[in-house]
């Protein structure tokens, strides 16, 4: 176990009426990538924005490298980077000039500054713009160059908050790239998002958040591990018979079955040799079936079966 | 880092071509617009428009009036006198060429003669006091009359004492004329409108006080960059590791720096391209244009913290505010200060506007600083008010929500 670097316990937050956190509990360790996973309203935003101390909360405590922070903890800020959700740069500055301009809040030393200015526009593929202004700028290279500003200074910590947004699958990659590079480099880093498969590509631990409560956390494996399903299987049928399907319910390690449209999809609890079973059983009634593919679990499906509901609409990811 | 962020706002605000356009090239073209509204005049027809008086003078009258009037005409330019008989002074002003008739009887035939003069007139007879037996005789009441009857009161006032030593004093008159100048010169400042006199002038003051105030939209901008809970921007800049006074600093003095630049620009090009007569005390001027500058921007600060209102609509009322301020300052009519003065005083004393135009006006009239300052001092502590309401309320550094 590394050291802590953020620290939330209890941590309850209520917007009039709504509690958007409801007794949070999490842990950030040192060089990690740690992801907070959830969809719209779940509450992510909220959670950093209590982390950075921009939000009052009702309840609960939050340190960052293990001391509470406050609105004037300047020794801690300085050590953080922060990338928003919403794109914060300056409409008058060039694309080196906002580099320079945050990476100045942090960095006083001029050659210094230079060369991160300079490395920060390498990490995000912005060299051939920098001198554009951000009105000239694709929804992609902007969001790129938000995140530069964030995370020019090298710090220690960095907080991204759904940094991918609009960005097409070519830059995600490279930001995601980017990020664990900048992760190899030695910052612990919070990611939110509500691709899962981005958090899943990169994130060493995932903590999912549903109505402002934690509702599972852990590796990606810890996490799947949690739920009942081990295998999904997927087979073309034409006019299965609803004995057929009851039949199919009781072979081993099978607990759901659903029909629809051709398509049969079977859910399968750990077992090694699930799709032989059922090739098996459509072998022996001489069933015809066209494609068949098996899947592992998905962040979706934990969060389907922890939650009761679909994370997100997954045509959406590329 | 405060003379980086300094400059970095700087070049921010100098790459904003509308604000460029609002705060430089718009009261150019204004005053421009202005200039060729209203021609060319000299510097003493702007300031001090002589006030023409007929002044009917029988044999064997008070002298020392007749002196106190030629001060007043010669030295202090005040009034324009016409020494005619008082079957001419009434033609004159009936026809309007002069604003009032004095007449200075013997002492004993005062009583009687002088009323009933305009029995089928709209005139308006102001007695003097019997002894001095010297009457004033107005067609209507306003300003100028105003100034008339005061010579008047003035005279009775205090000439008479100086005069009864007036053989040991000769300089008595001088000074009378002196005191009376000074009152004038009051009198015409809080009736600003001096509408015929000077109301020319006054469209190029007004404007200058809305270019001041200009700054409340630069101020706003400040503000909106300033508070997290307004801006992802301003976030970005609180969870940067300083006070967030730090890079408020060098903001505001940037944004201050230019707004000063801007009005210099706007000054210089009035009196040197345009040639009006904004005065010659440089330091002053400065000084005025520097704290009208901070007097806009910290009234956008102001707006800017205060509430929770839209940025649209703190930026409408930032507009709004000075529009009616320049407007009660005379930047769309003359007269104006007048009627604001006199149908809402309080409001005349506090009007940013107002008290910007006034403190050039008063600089240019008044030989002693006195009402300049005093001008100067109000806007001092207008911006002290602003900037303390301010602080109080960026106070919490945490927000109840973003
Ligand atoms: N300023 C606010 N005032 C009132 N309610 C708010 C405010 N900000 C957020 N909320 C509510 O709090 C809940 C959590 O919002 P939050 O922005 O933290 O979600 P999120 O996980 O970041 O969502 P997204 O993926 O859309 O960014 C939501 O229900 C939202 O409606
Ligand atoms: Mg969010």
């Amino acid at each position: 176990m590394g050291k802590k670097v953020v620290e939330i316990e209890n941590l309850v937050k209520r917007y009039k009426e709504l509690i958007a956190l409801d007794h949070l509990n999490l842990a950030v360790e040192e060089g990690e990538i740690f992801g907070l996973l959830g969809p719209n309203g779940s509450g992510k935003t909220t959670a950093i924005n209590c982390i950075l101390a921009l939000l009052y909360f009702d309840k609960g405590s939050v340190k960052v490298f293990g001391k509470e922070m406050q609105p004037d903890s300047y020794e801690i800020k300085r050590q953080i980077g922060v990338v928003l959700q919403n794109v914060a740069v300056f409409e008058e500055l060039t694309v080196q000039e906002n580099i320079d301009y945050f990476c100045g809040l942090y960095i006083q030393d001029k050659m210094v500054r230079k060369k991160y200015v300079e490395e920060a526009m390498v990490f995000s593929g912005l060299e051939e713009f920098r001198k554009f202004y951000p009105k000239k700028l694709s929804g992609g290279l902007l969001r790129r160059l938000n995140i530069a500003c964030g995370i020019a200074h090298k710090p220690k910590l960095i907080i991204m908050d759904e940094p991918t947004v609009a960005v097409d699958p070519q830059s995600r990659n490279r930001i995601l790239e980017g990020i664990q590079m900048l992760n190899k480099e030695g910052a612990a880093i919070i990611y939110t998002s509500h691709y899962m498969e981005e958090v899943e590509q990169i994130c060493s631990r995932i903590a999912i958040l549903d109505k402002g409560r934690c509702v599972a956390s852990g590796t990606k494996e810890e996490l799947k591990s949690m739920i009942k399903m081990g295998e999904k299987i997927h087979m073309e049928v034409m006019n299965l018979l609803p004995f057929q399907i009851a039949e199919i319910k009781e072979l081993r390690h099978v607990y759901q079955v659903e029909y629809q449209d051709g398509m049969l999809e079977i859910c399968c609890s750990g077992g090694k040799h699930n799709l032989v079973h059922i090739l098996d059983y459509f072998n022996s009634r001489e069933i015809g079936f066209g494609r068949v593919y098996s899947e592992l679990p998905t962040l979706n499906d934990v969060f389907l079966e922890i939650t009761g509901k679909k994370l997100r609409d997954s045509a959406e990811t590329a | 880092m405060f003379f980086r962020i300094y400059k970095y706002s700087l070049l921010r605000s100098t790459r904003d071509r509308l604000m460029v356009f609002w705060n430089l090239v718009f009261p150019i073209i204004l005053g421009s617009l202005f200039q060729v509204a209203f021609g060319n005049y000299t510097e003493k027809e702007v300031l001090f428009h002589q006030i023409p008086v007929a002044y009917v003078k029988e044999e064997g009258a008070d002298g020392n009036f007749t002196e106190l009037l030629e001060i007043l005409e010669t030295d202090s330019e005040l009034i324009q006198v016409q020494t005619v008989g008082k079957d001419k002074a009434e033609q004159l002003l009936r026809d309007g060429e002069v604003e009032g008739i004095y007449y200075n009887k013997t002492a004993e035939e005062t009583d009687g003669q002088a009323e009933g003069i305009y029995d089928n007139e709209p005139g308006k007879e102001t007695d003097g006091q019997e002894e001095l037996g010297i009457t004033l005789v107005v067609q209507e009441q306003d300003m100028n009359q105003s100034i008339l009857n005061s010579i008047l009161e003035q005279y009775e006032r205090t000439c008479a004492t100086l005069l009864t030593i007036g053989k040991e004093y000769p300089e008595g008159i001088q000074e009378a004329a002196k005191l009376l100048e000074e009152d004038t010169k009051y009198l015409k400042e809080n009736s600003m409108g001096a509408a015929s006199d000077n109301g020319i002038l006054d469209y190029f003051y007004s404007l200058i006080a809305m270019n001041c105030l200009m700054g409340a939209t630069t101020g706003l901008l400040c503000s909106v960059e300033f508070k997290a809970d307004l801006s992802a921007l301003a976030a970005r800049r609180v969870v940067a590791g300083h006070s967030r006074f730090q890079v408020l600093w060098p903001d505001l003095a940037a944004k201050i720096t230019l707004q000063f630049i801007y009005i210099v620009f706007t000054a210089c090009y009035l009196m040197f391209v345009l040639h009006v007569p904004l005065g010659e005390q440089w330091g002053f001027l400065l000084l005025t244009i520097f704290v009208g500058s901070l007097l806009g921007i910290f009234l956008g600060f102001f707006i800017g913290v205060a509430g929770r209102m839209q940025y649209s609509m703190k930026e409408a009322l930032c507009i709004l505010i000075m529009m009616v301020s320049s407007f009660f300052s005379g930047l769309m009519m003359d007269g104006m200060q007048r009627l604001v003065e006199q149908y809402a005083p309080v409001f005349a004393r506090i009007n940013p506007a107002s008290l910007i135009v006034k403190s050039f006006y008063s600089l240019n009239i008044y030989e002693t600083y006195g009402r300049y300052l005093q001008n100067l001092g109000t806007m001092l502590v207008l911006i002290l008010v602003l900037a303390a309401g301010s602080f109080a309320m960026v106070r919490r550094e945490r927000y109840a929500s973003i």
